[in-house]
């Protein structure tokens, strides 16, 4: 498939680059056409999947002749059926994702993670959905095949502006009820909210037997909080502002960070999700790189 | 507390400059869209505790290196109790020096005496602070006040200088009150050097009650007591008692009562040497001391038979007050004991020659006249010692020879005339009428001074029998004198008038049998009238002992100093100093008066209470300590604004991160 890409937030040189990379799920997916991914039902692809007796009614044609020829019993040969998935974007589009310290913000760094995705995810033929997570920026795009709901979502990405407050968690539960067949939901957002409702979230997916994966979204003077002078905090959520001393309450903000992410940790070790936390100053092209390949599945014995 | 550069603690505001720059900071700040809001509620949410404490803590260590940098720099002056007081600059500085012979107890390593040190520690600390525009000196000696320019030239002053006297506390301080409310003077800083000896101080005299009320009416007057009030620890002083010169023909000796006393640890009993000097003639007497010291009584010296008069010396080896070691003493022929009885009855004129004619020791020679009213004018004033006046009280010439016999230091007794004409008054005193008792009722004697005077205890410890005297008329007095024995409460037997010099007595009733038991048991008359007559004829002796005091050679113009050799005391302070002078045939011998041998100091307790309601500190301090009493303070505050710049930033360093698990390390969080 060949696409003419004219976002400017995509990359070329990091598209060729990852081009040769897949998007795997790792669950099995039930798609509606033939893929790339694994599928629960049972299919003619040439990946073997499992003996079971023959019943009467089995097509003859699957029966394995060697193992009769051993056990003088007859079993069906099965294979893994093979197909397609359905990626779902879901950004979070708060104002928060509008941080932008060193000149590229969160949510510019999401569309990125978010476009690229998409583009591979189409290039291998499965469908792809955009989901915006804000309370006063809500979009919902159902995930297609076609090159057009490509374009769509890509222009869509790349118009979407940080504002309000998030509307992450919200999205998520509906997400979670609407998509009725499994899903690879991939969430780009800061996750600033508490890690139990994060938790009840990731859950709730999973429940759903979801592939989710999150992309978590910081800036490193969030984490280092390294001013040497008071500062006049404007919530870029619309929230009061804060006027402060970091050098007064610096060890107190840290502390809080290392508080969070222990919280989040526990809460991905028990729900299993495929967390990974990004710095935005990393490049995204790596961390892509690193996502895809720790997602491809191992040759077995 | 006082600093050597005041000008500089003009810089003091400086200290707030950390708070001003915190707040200028906090004025300063930048704006800034966040988007980690909950970590920034979270966070100032835990610093309202131990974070904000810590940041306090951070800005006062800062204020404290600034303020102690100051200090510093301003170089305060304190000797811990100094650094304490906290006073301002005075007006005057009246420095009390108590020159008394007991000052000169030494520290027998340092070789300083208290007053020496004491003098010293004050010039250096007045020196180090400011004393004000004027600094006023009063000596104990002489109890004057004198100007002088700089703390330095304290310890070259002759009236610093030791001296043999005793010092008069009380007085010392009512001249500084004196100064001090003529003066209108501000604030005034007075100290008191002095080893609180107790015949010094008298805290029991009413005069210390005046003077407090009196200094708590000034305000800004601060009183500091530099107090060595620790005895020696091992003294002997000696004096000599009795002189007498006794001829035997040709020969003749000096006899000598000689007292040492002990004060301090000092050892059972020990021999001492006692080094007697007459006449350039050295002899060394070994006497065994208990822990009270000793007694040598009647020891003789033989004397050339034509020295009618002369003087000598008793030493005791070197202890930790060299001024007690050394008495001196002058001898001269006894002068006839001579008394005149003015009476206008015979028959008592007579009883008053009887007790006066019979001499209490033969050697001495005894002469007792009487004369009628009528011819006072024939009475020999210059070789009379003891007056006995026993009619009209006198006036015009009679009275004033009388007056000029008392002031050369004879003495005179007044008794009441037998007659209703009692005369005018003299010395404010006067005669009433003569009272009766009712009812063959006595006049019994309830009460008398019996540890000095003319009533006084016999050398045995024995009470004169005063209770036994029976008196049957009296005759009542008006007078304004010091009562030596009375009857009942308030009716005087005996009344001494005060005068500078000799003695003037007024006795109420007569010594013969329808007035009174006086001649009849007879010990107490005979007593009273012997002292008083060898008092009187003190006076007519060439030679005489006298108590170092200023006006102790003040009654003849040409003293020459005899002893010791060499000595270089100035005129204007010979009195006060021990030793002998001489005025062609007149000899005297000048020594401490015997309270200063006693190292009997009052309780601090009682010397603070005289200070109560007013400003006051007393410092103790030892003879041998010689540090000043101020000290310059920069090193500790420099110390101290090392400390807080330490504490400073250790409150300052980053908390730990945990290295471990570094917060920033996003990529490898999985």
């Amino acid at each position: 498939m060949a696409l003419q890409l004219k976002r400017d937030y995509l990359n070329q040189k990091v598209l060729e680059r990852l081009s040769t990379l897949q998007l795997h799920a790792r669950l099995p997916m039930i798609g509606n056409v033939s893929g790339k991914h694994r599928s629960p039902i049972r299919g003619s692809s040439l990946e073997f999947a499992e003996y079971r007796k023959y019943v009467p009614g089995d097509d003859t044609r699957r029966l394995d002749w060697r193992a009769y020829a051993r056990n003088d019993r007859y079993y069906i040969k099965e294979f893994e059926a093979d197909t397609n998935l359905r990626l779902c974007l879901i950004v979070d589009t708060s104002g928060s994702m509008g941080f932008a310290y060193n000149g590229i913000s969160k949510l510019d760094y999401a569309r990125r993670i978010g476009g690229t995705l998409a583009y591979i995810a189409a290039l291998q033929g499965d469908a792809v959905g955009l989901y915006c997570a804000g309370t006063q920026f809500h979009k919902e795009i159902p995930p297609k095949r076609s090159a057009t709901h490509l374009s769509l979502v890509l222009d869509e990405l790349g118009s979407v502006e940080p504002s309000g407050e998030t509307g992450l968690v919200e999205v998520l539960h509906q997400t979670a009820e609407r998509i009725s067949q499994r899903a690879l939901i991939i969430i780009i957002s800061d996750l600033f909210f508490e890690p139990e409702v994060a938790r009840n979230c990731f859950e709730h997916l999973r429940f759903r037997k979801h592939d989710v994966a999150v992309f978590h979204l910081m800036e490193q003077s969030e984490l280092d909080f390294e001013f040497d002078r008071p500062m006049r905090f404007v919530d870029l959520e619309g929230g009061e502002p804060v006027l402060a001393d970091p050098i007064i309450i610096g060890d107190q903000y840290r502390r809080a960070i290392e508080t969070y992410i222990e919280s989040m940790n526990e809460v991905i070790r028990d729900t299993e999700i495929d967390y990974n936390r990004i710095c935005i100053d990393e490049d995204y092209g790596d961390v892509l790189a690193k996502f895809l390949l720790s997602r491809t599945p191992k040759k077995r014995a | 507390m006082n600093f050597l550069q005041p000008l500089m603690l003009i810089a003091l505001p400086l200290m707030l400059l950390p708070v001003i720059i915190h707040l200028i900071n906090q004025q300063r700040h930048r704006t800034m869209p966040w988007a980690a809001m909950m970590f920034l509620m979270t966070a100032k949410r835990m610093s309202r505790g131990m974070a904000r404490i810590r940041h306090i803590l951070i800005l006062l260590m800062r204020t404290l290196a600034i303020a102690a940098l100051i200090f510093a720099i301003s170089r305060p002056l304190s000797g811990g109790w100094l650094g304490s007081i906290g006073l301002a600059k005075p007006d005057v500085t009246m420095v009390l020096l108590d020159r008394s012979a007991s000052m000169e107890a030494q520290d027998l390593q340092a070789g300083e005496s208290k007053r020496s040190t004491g003098l010293k520690r004050l010039a250096q600390l007045l020196e180090q602070g400011d004393y004000g525009t004027h600094l006023i000196l009063i000596d104990g000696a002489t109890g004057q006040l004198h100007e002088v320019d700089s703390p330095k030239a304290l310890l070259s002053l002759p009236m610093t200088e030791a001296t043999a006297t005793s010092s008069n506390i009380p007085g010392m301080y009512e001249t500084a009150l004196t100064y001090l409310k003529t003066n209108n003077s501000g604030r005034a800083d007075v100290w008191l050097c002095s080893d609180l000896q107790e015949s010094d101080w008298t805290v029991e005299s009413g005069r210390w009650d005046a003077l407090r009320e009196e200094f708590a009416l000034l305000d800004g007057v601060h009183h500091f007591l530099l107090a060595y009030a620790t005895p020696p620890s091992d003294n002997l002083s000696v004096r000599v008692k009795n002189v007498l010169r006794w001829q035997r023909g040709n020969e003749a000796e000096l006899i000598l009562d000689v007292m040492v006393r002990a004060e301090g640890n000092t050892a059972a009993i020990r021999q001492v040497p006692i080094e007697f000097e007459v006449n350039n003639i050295r002899s060394v007497v070994e006497v065994e001391l208990d822990v009270r010291g000793a007694s040598l009584k009647g020891h003789r010296i033989p004397i050339d038979g034509e020295l009618t008069s002369g003087w000598g010396s008793v030493g005791l080896p070197g202890d930790a007050n060299p001024l007690d070691n050394r008495f001196y003493f002058v001898f001269s022929e006894p002068p006839v004991r001579k008394s005149v009885i003015v009476s206008d009855d015979a028959s008592i004129g007579e009883s008053f020659r009887r007790a006066l004619d019979i001499p209490p020791d033969s050697r001495l020679q005894h002469q007792a006249d009487v004369v009628s009213v009528n011819r006072v004018g024939e009475i020999d004033w210059e070789n009379t010692g003891l007056l006995i006046w026993q009619a009209a009280l006198p006036n015009g010439l009679a009275a004033e020879q009388i007056q000029n016999f008392v002031n050369s230091g004879r003495v005179v007794i007044f008794f009441p005339p037998s007659q209703q004409n009692a005369g005018d008054n003299m010395y404010d005193t006067r005669w009433s009428d003569w009272q009766n008792p009712s009812d063959g009722q006595l006049f019994n004697v309830s009460w008398w001074r019996s540890d000095a005077d003319l009533l006084a205890r016999a050398e045995s410890g024995d009470s004169l029998p005063l209770n036994e005297l029976r008196t049957y008329r009296y005759r009542s007095l008006e007078s304004s004198g010091t009562t030596l024995a009375r009857y009942g409460a308030d009716i005087p037997l005996l009344t001494r008038i005060n005068t500078d010099r000799g003695g003037a007595y007024f006795c109420s009733t007569l010594p013969t049998a329808q007035y009174s038991s006086l001649e009849r048991d007879g010990v107490v008359f005979y007593v009273m009238l012997q002292r008083a007559l060898a008092e009187g004829c003190r006076a007519l002796a060439e030679a005489s002992q006298r108590d170092a005091a200023p006006d102790a050679l003040t009654d003849r113009e040409q003293w020459k100093a005899v002893a010791p050799e060499g000595d270089t005391v100035s005129v204007s302070q010979r009195g006060m100093h021990a030793g002998v002078y001489r005025d062609e045939t007149y000899w005297v011998a000048v020594n401490r008066s015997e309270t200063e041998d006693t190292a009997k100091a009052a309780g601090v307790e009682a010397v603070d209470a005289l200070f109560n309601g007013i400003s006051y500190r007393r410092i103790d301090v030892e003879v041998g300590d010689t540090s000043s009493l101020a000290n310059e303070l920069w090193r500790i505050f420099l110390i101290a604004m090392l400390v807080a710049l330490i504490v400073e930033a250790v409150l300052s360093l980053p908390s730990k991160r945990v290295e471990s698990e570094p917060i920033g390390d996003f990529a490898a969080a999985d």
